[in-house]
């Protein structure tokens, strides 16, 4: 099978065997199917080069497997690296590398057991050694790793291997999510001596070659474990700063699949009998955060009031220009405790104006600091600025850019915003929630909501710790200090020559970036 | 004009200059002396300014770096990592000093020395930049010159106006226009976009150049043919090329040897600062084409706060902007006896 590199070649090809297959000549295309039946094809193909065209990228890209620092980063470490266990695209946890997680009773103490013949793409073999680095790396107190804080009370040096596949993880205190930590893309499993400059895979690919900035090339990992994947011989990642020219590699044939199609080129799409858009529900958030221990949202009243100030819907339709859904100032909307009985809150002008008045802010002026950090922040600001003034509020939006958002005053803004993907509600408190959380922008610090949190944690028993995250989430929805006014879509687009990516519900593009599962039809 | 020439040519050959001559070529050295020190003032007035401006973009590279990954925890072991600190002067004057001896650090982005980080770039941007004013400057030159032979005619009209709406347009539009029209939308005779594939070079697919280089051609000839057409009329309708005509001289040498070398001191002001409008221009054109150039880097390394790449990057763009400049005067001197003799 040929390598398509020039996009005039596939283009012809495509056409070509089209025009074939029409005339009934099907079997004079070199190409292999003809692309008329690409669609229909349902049994994978092995072979062939995937051209993935990805946002953002940098010289700062990094192959390390604990610590991606750009998006396309994100990509490269699920081909490189496997985790314990993964999502599937309705975001449960399935099994991976291990093929049992187990808690103790109280939920202090977890159990990890590894599959039968795990290899690295070295052909070594992946035992509980190799584990027990991976996360006392990341863990390194000298030099944490991006999934450090989620482990913090790991007791790292008390980790221990009663045999080769069995991995033995303490925690100081109760660790209900444990299966969802080790299952972030972040915490893949690395061999012991680690080189991240010339990186030993454990995932569906290894590195072929890689330029920080521009692109890289990962070849099927001869070793994986899951049998006849990946199916692709090769994936090639490029990176994408700008929009225009990842929309213009697609349409061109440069690349078989971008992720973050910007909305306005959705019906260019998918117009185009040649393209596919990948559209998915998610429960990725972009909220407004106002500070809870800062006038003037120190106010619940204020908090209520500039909920009610919002319209969801417009947000939705003008923001995400219809691709999403409205959000009820909750998260984690996948989670399988989260509440569906609570009423949803609608717009009420009149109403956030008698909030504001009984707490003595009628008239209010407040800055909002936004960035374009990520898609959409930008747009939410200027549409909320132009609802408040209903509700006589001023929103000053302040435009910064992301090195001064992510600068000095992150975490720190009184009004700002942020973007989270898909969690589940207790990985998302650990990471925001509390105030010890790294991430905790609006500085929730809720007494009695933490300890229902850390109640939940403690307990193991499903049934149970739903009722006490529920009873959590209406304390959030009552008085927390998140405006969510949606979830929107993960949009992506790629060439109908692609076979197997389906919609899919982290937020993470492109299926999850899981290229294993893709093949081709050229 | 053509007896001073001559004149030249035999200093040059004999290496015995005549006082006459001695003058001349020592004022055009004194002068040319002068404009390199002004041209080292300049590049140390950038210097300051791009150290200042760099320092005062907020947040540092640790924070841009690992943005919202940025935990106190990480932050700290990142710092340690990049060696940042010190004051500002402190900072200025180490920065100088590698910089005259040209040990140039490493990139916090990458950490991999900056020269191995910018020295492919550059080549890549000299590449396009070379390309397009090689195709761009003489093609310019001799529609310009067409045009004003062939004042008000119907090619002079047409010249004059699709110049005119091609210098009011921005080139990143120029370069959608083109994208849409013969990559995408219309036709699909050229790659969209630059991807290059590692271990090959930038001329090594040389259909991903087009879109880039003509863009850049686009941008950059419209003022060089209006420039080129107005001075050449002018020197048409001047004296000297009057008593040629009148001295019964053919068209064809009036032009070559009369008109033309006259016309061209002016254009090549004209087209020095076209070549150091490229390099600005290049930027906007790389970041569209996603061309792995100095303008695609500048734009990341200013994300990143990765100064050092910053630094080196507009340092490297000033430097361009002063020796073309500098040989813009070296041409205009060279083509005009009266700036070449002037005491």
């Amino acid at each position: 099978m040929t390598v398509h590199r020039r996009p005039r070649s596939l283009r012809t090809l495509t056409a070509m065997a089209l025009a074939a297959s029409l005339m009934g000549l099907a079997g004079c295309s070199s190409a292999g199917t003809p692309a008329a039946d690409a669609g229909a094809a349902s049994s994978p193909r092995a072979g062939g080069t995937l051209r993935v065209g990805i946002v953002g990228g940098s010289a700062k890209d990094s192959l390390d497997a604990h610590s991606p620092v750009t998006h396309p980063d994100e990509a490269r470490a699920i081909q490189l690296y496997d985790t314990l266990a993964s999502y599937d695209v309705d975001h449960k946890i399935q099994m991976s590398l291990a093929d049992k997680i187990t808690p103790s009773a109280d939920a202090k103490t977890w159990t990890v057991h590894l599959r039968d013949g795990l290899k690295f793409s070295n052909g070594k073999p992946i035992t509980a050694d190799d584990v027990i680095f991976t996360f006392q790396r990341i863990t390194d107190p000298k030099n944490p790793m991006a999934g450090a804080t989620a482990l913090s009370g790991l007791e790292r040096d008390a980790m221990k291997a009663p045999d080769p596949q069995t991995i033995v993880f303490p925690f100081a205190t109760a660790f209900a999510t444990f299966p969802d930590i080790v299952t972030q893309y972040n915490a893949g499993i690395v061999p012991v001596g680690y080189d991240p400059k010339n990186p030993v895979s454990s995932g569906p690919f290894m590195t072929e070659s890689f330029t920080p900035g521009q692109q890289s090339t990962f070849v099927k990992n001869p070793h994986y474990w899951r049998a006849g994947q990946p199916y692709l011989d090769k994936v090639t990642i490029i990176d994408f700063p700008d929009d225009t020219a990842r929309v213009n590699a697609l349409l061109g044939g440069q690349v078989d699949a971008i992720d973050q199609l910007p909305l306005g080129q959705v019906n260019v799409v998918k117009a185009n009998p040649q393209l596919k858009v990948l559209e998915s529900a998610t429960g990725s958030w972009l909220p407004f955060t106002m500070r809870v221990d800062q006038a003037p949202f120190n106010d619940p009243k204020v908090r209520e009031a500039f909920r009610l100030i919002v319209d969801r819907q417009q947000m939705v339709e003008q923001v995400l220009g219809g691709h999403g859904t409205v959000g009820n100032d909750m998260y984690a909307p996948f989670d399988a405790c989260f509440p569906q009985d609570v009423p949803q809150r609608n717009q009420d002008i009149a109403k956030a104006k008698e909030l504001l008045a009984e707490a003595g802010k009628s008239n209010l002026s407040v800055d909002l600091v936004t960035s374009a950090a990520a898609a959409g922040l930008v747009e939410a600001a200027q549409v909320f600025a132009q609802q408040a003034k209903a509700a006589g509020v001023t929103i000053n939006v302040k435009k910064v850019d992301p090195g001064e958002f992510y600068g000095d005053q992150y975490l720190k803004w009184t009004f700002s915003q942020d973007f989270w993907f898909t969690r589940d509600y207790l990985p998302q408190t650990a990471a925001s929630g509390f105030s010890t959380s790294p991430y905790n922008e609006t500085h929730w610090d809720d007494k009695q909501w933490t300890d229902l949190v850390n109640q939940a944690n403690a307990t193991t028993d499903q049934a149970t710790r739903c009722g006490i995250i529920q009873k959590a989430e209406q304390i959030e929805f009552d008085r927390g200090g998140y405006i969510i006014w949606g979830f929107p879509n993960s949009v992506d687009a790629y060439s109908s020559t692609v076979s197997r990516f389906t919609p899919d519900k982290s937020g993470i593009p492109l299926t999850s970036f899981t290229f294993r599962n893709v093949w081709l039809n050229k | 004009m053509v007896a001073q020439t001559k004149t030249t040519a035999e200093t040059a050959s004999s290496g015995r200059p005549t006082t006459e001559n001695r003058k001349r070529t020592g004022g055009m050295r004194r002068l040319l002396l002068r404009r390199s020190m002004f041209g080292l003032f300049t590049l140390w007035v950038v210097s300051l300014v791009v150290f200042l401006a760099t320092q005062a973009l907020p947040g540092d590279a640790a924070q841009a770096i690992l943005g919202r990954e940025a935990t106190p925890e990480r932050l700290a072991a990142l710092r340690a990592q990049l060696h940042l600190g010190g004051s500002l002067p402190e900072q200025y004057i180490s920065w100088l000093g590698h910089l005259v001896t040209f040990d140039l650090g490493n990139s916090l982005a990458g950490g991999k020395p900056v020269v191995q980080v910018i020295a492919p770039m550059l080549l890549n941007s000299g590449v396009l930049m070379l390309g397009s004013a090689v195709i761009a400057i003489p093609l310019a030159i001799v529609i310009g010159t067409w045009s004003a032979l062939k004042k008000d005619t119907v090619v002079d009209h047409v010249t004059g106006v699709v110049t005119l709406v091609l210098a009011s347009l921005p080139e990143f539009v120029v370069g959608v226009l083109l994208v849409l029209l013969l990559a995408t939308g219309f036709l699909h005779l050229f790659p969209a976009v630059f991807v290059l594939i590692p271990g090959e070079q930038v001329w090594s697919n040389p259909a991903q150049l087009v879109l880039p280089v003509l863009t850049l051609v686009l941008a950059v000839s419209p003022y060089i043919i209006r420039i080129m057409r107005a001075t050449t009329l002018e020197v048409l309708e001047s004296q000297y090329v009057q008593q040629a005509r009148l001295k019964g001289l053919p068209e064809r040498t009036v032009i070559w040897r009369h008109a033309i070398p006259n016309a061209i001191g002016p254009v090549a002001q004209v087209v020095a600062l076209q070549l150091a409008w490229l390099i600005g221009g290049v930027v906007i054109v790389e970041y569209l084409f996603r061309f792995p150039g100095i303008g695609f880097q500048l734009i990341d390394a200013v994300t990143n706060r990765d100064l050092p790449v910053v630094q080196i990057l507009v340092m490297a763009i000033a430097l361009f902007y002063v020796v073309v400049n500098l040989l813009a005067d070296v041409v205009t001197l060279a083509a005009n006896p009266k700036v070449r003799t002037a005491q």
